[in-house]
């Protein structure tokens, strides 16, 4: 079963930061994030993950009556956002939680399961 | 330069489709993905199952919380997204711009990060 596993975190206390600091936040996450992609790695192979930039970069187009329109995101106006995403091949919904349990953001944030169609 | 667009639509929407329709719309999906396949930007792309399918996980205080549903009741939800790979954001917002769903939902374009001195997965 193919599941996407979806990180929401609120990244408005993050996103400000000066450089350095993120990179020093990044470096503190570093180990539980690289267990995860062990762990990940073992559950599947060919397991594939998308870290999505920042809230400032986001934008959102829509057209109506063929017009195209182009505003600053992120679109949906919840404090927490996707902040990136993982697509595994897994044996069922329990080891997707399981896993899902084991990514550093879902000690802040919220991790969503979703199955992806084929 | 990756970019990720993510398609927000309102579920009731699609679930009100007839066959006819919802064979026409995938039709439309098909073919957005045939010219950006030919323009050599699509790299990848993915329809996820309904939010009522959905199941979210928090670690608070090392206790893992399981609950049925989307991590947020929206009217409008993830369904899909698609990766392209574009020269520049403008790039990428023309494409986005075709995605079917833009003229309903709406299409969130964000860069993928990319962090040279971190190991890709």
């Amino acid at each position: 079963m193919n599941y996407a596993l979806l990180i929401y975190g609120d990244d408005s206390a993050w996103v400000d930061l000066p450089d350095e600091e993120k990179m020093a936040l990044r470096a503190d996450e570093m180990p539980q994030w690289n267990s995860l992609f062990e762990e990940l790695g073992k559950a599947d192979p060919n397991v594939t993950g998308k870290e999505l930039d920042g809230r400032y970069t986001a934008r959102v187009v829509q057209v109506r009556d063929g017009e195209r329109i182009v505003t600053d995101g992120p679109f949906a106006e919840t404090k927490e956002i996707l902040g990136g995403v993982f697509l595994t091949d897994l044996p069922d919904l329990d080891e997707a939680i399981r896993l899902a349990a084991l990514i550093p953001a879902a000690k802040h944030g919220s991790i969503e399961i979703r199955p992806v169609l084929q | 330069m990756q970019y990720m667009a993510l398609i927000y639509g309102d579920e009731e929407v699609w679930a009100s489709f007839s066959e006819e329709d919802t064979a026409a719309a995938y039709e439309q999906y098909r073919a957005f993905g045939r010219d950006a396949d030919a323009a050599g930007v699509l790299a990848g792309g993915n329809e996820l199952a309904h939010t009522r399918n959905a199941t979210t996980v928090r670690v608070r205080d090392d206790e893992t919380l399981v609950t049925d549903g989307p991590y947020a009741e929206v009217k409008e939800a993830l369904g899909g997204f698609y990766l392209l790979e574009c020269a520049s954001l403008d790039e990428a917002i023309e494409w986005a711009a075709r995605i079917p769903g833009a003229e309903h939902g709406a299409v969130e374009v964000r860069p993928v990060y990319v962090d040279p001195e971190e190991a890709q997965l």
